[in-house]
């Protein structure tokens, strides 16, 4: 009989994931470790138990006004992305257009293009009309960013879904806008959900182009951990990074609950 | 979104080509070609680019595999821990990496303790660091396309090299690895692509000791405000890119069929 994997091959899988889980991990684990530091300096392990930074983190404008700034702009752009997106996923699966294929691989061109060309173009856009860097313009940065996410949580589930259930409703008479509000979108909505999540997860976190497009009066969270990273670390930089990573964990669980992630990367 | 997209980039791709003025000129480009500074930074970014996406492949293509064969109740665990970093914003993972890399970090304590490095020993500010930093960066672009190929194939292909008498290893060789291949090549060049572009991890680990394109563009257009040279080496970055992504984006309209 043929052994699936033989023990040498096992012993490798076991030692190289070991390694792996150690690898993509440790950054993670030792920013939320130095955040629960007692001391004042940034140490993995930590010198001792305490939330003190976690409470100066809080408590501080310096950190909270970037945390507002995120969080209004990255509602705004998942409500967008998820309008655009679910529309654009919709056409692309159901109509087969001349040109939809172009329009496919336009729309997966922002994941791949580099996104500092793209801040480096908004930042000169702004500045050539005379606005300089604005809300709208990281706006529209982050939306290129977090539409083909949706597209393709959104596509995904389209995928599945049943079309006769359309034509169903076609048959007993309904018309083409009740058939999208009452059958196609219901349809959709677990991968609308998950693309909503996808969409804020992006804008929250994104850098590059925030960085490009940051003012004294727009710097997102990302970007005031980066400013600070530039010149030192602290404990409370940590504190602030590490609300972030929860946040993040708690959208993969989001994720996973509304669609699975095996849909979304698969 | 088109023009929200065209016009930023047909900024960058005219402020390139003029002067103060708006006379057509080349000499953005001149100037960076005849300066060996900016060469050996574009020839460190390709050098660098090609370190992390052997890097990237070297620990994504096993750890695609082993995802797509593992038993289920620890594939979804594989699955987060390949997106958990993903989707952690990259300031974030490389503030980790700082802490770890430093002078008296996790890295040096390790190593001293195995007495495999002097005092005094950090990665921060090298190459080794940054190249360790980015593959971490990099890795799920890498395993993510790799693992969609391989999910997609019948494992009963594997099976039957295996009945025939090969060995687990022959057949990975002969079998597993050319079915992978469009998986590894849209992986390498999404790696290779990103990590040509990234100036966040670059700018932190390795800091202005050594510079590299991306971060150059970004000092240019900020501290500087020299526009147009900044756009030029934009340019260039983006022709490099594009050298490697247009074929990534025929790969994969051919593989994902009617998927998008």
């Amino acid at each position: 009989m043929v052994r699936a994997f033989p023990l040498s091959a096992k012993a490798i899988a076991v030692v190289l994931i070991l390694f792996i889980v150690v690898y993509m991990l440790l950054p993670l684990v030792v920013v939320v470790g130095a955040s629960l530091s007692s001391s004042q300096f940034v140490a993995f392990p930590p010198d001792g138990l305490s939330l003190r930074w976690f409470q100066a983190a809080v408590t501080s404008d310096r950190y909270m006004t970037p945390a507002l700034v995120s969080l209004i702009v990255a509602i705004i752009v998942t409500v967008l992305a998820v309008v655009v997106g679910t529309a654009a996923a919709i056409a692309l699966t159901r109509f087969n257009f001349p040109g939809s294929d172009l329009i496919s691989t336009f729309f997966i061109s922002p994941l791949v293009l580099p996104t500092i060309i793209l801040g480096i173009g908004l930042l000169l856009f702004t500045s050539n009309i005379g606005t300089g860097p604005n809300l709208a313009a990281l706006v529209v940065g982050h939306l290129l960013i977090a539409v083909p996410y949706v597209i393709r949580t959104v596509s995904a589930v389209l995928a599945g879904s049943d079309r006769f259930a359309e034509e169903a409703a076609r048959t007993m008479g309904a018309r083409w806008y009740e058939r999208y509000w009452f059958v196609v979108l219901p349809q959709c909505l677990p991968g609308i959900v998950a693309g909503a999540f996808f969409a804020f997860n992006i804008s929250f976190d994104e850098a590059v182009i925030a960085l490009f497009l940051r003012s004294p009066e727009m710097i997102t969270l990302p970007i005031q951990i980066y400013s600070e990273l530039e010149f030192s670390t602290s404990p409370t930089v940590a504190a602030v990074s590490s609300m972030m990573i929860f946040l993040t964990i708690i959208l993969i669980i989001a994720i996973e609950r509304f669609l699975g992630i095996k849909s979304v990367v698969g | 979104m088109l023009v929200a997209f065209v016009v930023p980039v047909g900024q960058v791709l005219w402020l390139s080509v003029v002067t103060e003025d708006g006379q057509f000129t080349l000499a953005h480009f001149a100037r960076l070609f005849e300066d060996s500074y900016y060469l050996r930074l574009i020839g460190r970014t390709l050098r660098l680019s090609l370190l992390i996406t052997l890097g990237c492949l070297l620990l994504g293509w096993p750890l695609a595999y082993i995802t797509t064969r593992i038993h289920p109740r620890f594939r979804l665990w594989l699955l987060i821990l390949i997106v958990l970093p993903l989707m952690t914003s990259v300031v974030i993972r490389t503030f980790g990496w700082v802490v770890i890399l430093g002078r008296g970090g996790v890295m040096a304590s390790v190593l001293q303790w195995l007495e495999l490095a002097p005092r005094n020993f950090g990665l921060l500010f090298t190459e080794s660091g940054l190249v360790i930093s980015m593959v971490q960066v990099l890795l799920p672009f890498m395993t993510l396309p790799i693992l969609g190929v391989l999910a997609k194939h019948d494992p009963s292909i594997e099976e039957a090299a295996r009945t025939n008498g090969a060995g687990f290893f022959r057949s990975l060789w002969h079998v597993v690895i050319p079915l992978s291949l469009p998986g590894v090549i849209s992986g390498s060049l999404l790696a290779f692509a990103l990590s040509a572009s990234s100036f966040i991890t670059p700018n932190l680990i390795a800091g202005v000791r050594l510079p590299v394109l991306a971060s150059s563009i970004y000092r240019q257009a900020t501290s500087t405000l020299d526009w147009h040279f900044a756009a030029a080496q934009a340019v260039v970055l983006l022709i490099i890119v594009l050298a490697i992504v247009f074929p990534y984006l025929l790969i994969i309209r051919r593989q994902a069929g009617n998927q998008w």
